[in-house]
């Protein structure tokens, strides 16, 4: 179980490297510029594909403009949750 | 549980080093222990004593300062980067006859400390961005 | 350096040798792990394959060889190489020229990997 955090534009090629290589019971956080993602409908489709938990850091959400919308499977979280999920999770992999 | 960071976001674009400030601080609120940071590449850019920043943005530099003081973390910048980015403590600025950069909550190390780190902390959480 | 067992660590490499200073970082990360006995393995991925690319000559640009310290590896105790093959296929980057022992792997075998070891260092 890893624990995905990813940072990048969900343009660039490593967005879609990333998704490639997570795994059933891995988890996915978007940060930062990741967070642009929630406003693709495609990426979010590959991205539920992946059977990984998927988290959206909501101070970045907000700052993105994107904070007032459900966006279904995808969990907000702050950022004693965060500390959380690295508890959770035993290993981190960090996407940038 | 024991954590310690990677860092390699510069302070400056972006928002992964007060990200990862922020999580620092955050994660000694829950109880957990952080034994060090280490800034590697743009990373060492945290360092710098002399940034001056926006009144009306987050003071970076002062929530790793508090990091040092209150919660005797260490903050290592790895030399090798800090050395390229103009980031100099008083030792390695009387070596190179220059003016130190680097606030004194920071000291300059080898990636010898992050092998430490990586080997006895139950977590290491890198942040990067903008590299 | 503890009493429980050594923490098994895998670096990424992502980065093409001269776009980002986290391509030698990464390399020089892996080495000095090696160097303090930490068990240690590479894996390129995404540009980080054209770090691999043979026949590079940064000297024009002003910068040091990258390709020459990864032919440098084997001589540290830098236990795997490991190239994961769709981003070597998407750069055509064929595994007899490579400067340096390496396993191919499929996605598969990627994501096998990365639950091989304790912790992950991406660059």
């Amino acid at each position: 179980m890893i624990l995905h955090t990813i940072s990048v534009s969900p343009a660039s090629a490593t967005f879609l490297d990333c998704l490639r290589l997570i795994d059933a019971g891995d988890g996915l956080l978007l940060l930062e510029d990741a967070v642009y993602a929630l406003r693709d409908s495609t990426l979010l489709d590959a991205i539920n594909d992946t059977d990984a938990q998927l988290y959206a850091l909501a101070d970045h959400t907000l700052a993105a403009g994107l904070g007032e919308v459900d966006y279904g499977e995808v969990r907000m979280i702050d950022m004693q949750q965060f500390v959380a999920l690295t508890v959770q999770y035993p290993r981190q992999l960090a996407w940038y | 549980m024991l954590f310690a960071l990677l860092v390699t976001s510069t302070p400056f674009s972006g928002q992964g080093a007060a990200t990862a400030a922020r999580f620092a601080h955050t994660l000694i609120e829950q109880g957990h222990e952080l034994s060090s940071v280490f800034f590697l590449d743009a990373g060492v850019e945290n360092g710098a004593a002399n940034a001056v920043c926006p009144q009306d943005e987050s003071d970076i530099l002062g929530l790793w300062i508090e990091l040092a003081e209150q919660h005797q973390v260490e903050l290592t910048l790895c030399i090798a980067s800090a050395l390229r980015h103009g980031m100099l403590d008083e030792a390695e600025a009387e070596r190179y006859e220059r003016a130190a950069t680097v606030h004194p909550a920071f000291s300059i190390g080898g990636l010898g400390q992050l092998v430490d780190a990586n080997a006895k902390a139950d977590r290491v959480i890198t942040f990067g961005g903008q590299g | 350096m503890s009493e429980r067992d050594a923490t098994r660590t895998l670096i990424l490499i992502r980065r093409s040798p001269y776009g980002s200073s986290l391509a030698r970082a990464a390399i020089e990360t892996g080495l000095a792990l090696a160097a303090f006995d930490q068990p240690c393995n590479l894996l390129f991925v995404g540009d980080g394959v054209l770090q691999l690319l043979p026949g590079q000559d940064p000297g024009p640009v002003g910068l040091r060889n990258l390709g020459k310290l990864l032919q440098s590896l084997p001589l540290y105790d830098i236990e795997h190489v490991y190239v994961d093959n769709a981003s070597a296929q998407r750069y055509g980057v064929a595994e007899d020229d490579l400067p340096l022992q390496v396993d191919m792997l499929s996605t598969a075998d990627v994501q096998k990997l990365l639950s091989e070891h304790d912790q992950l260092l991406g660059f």
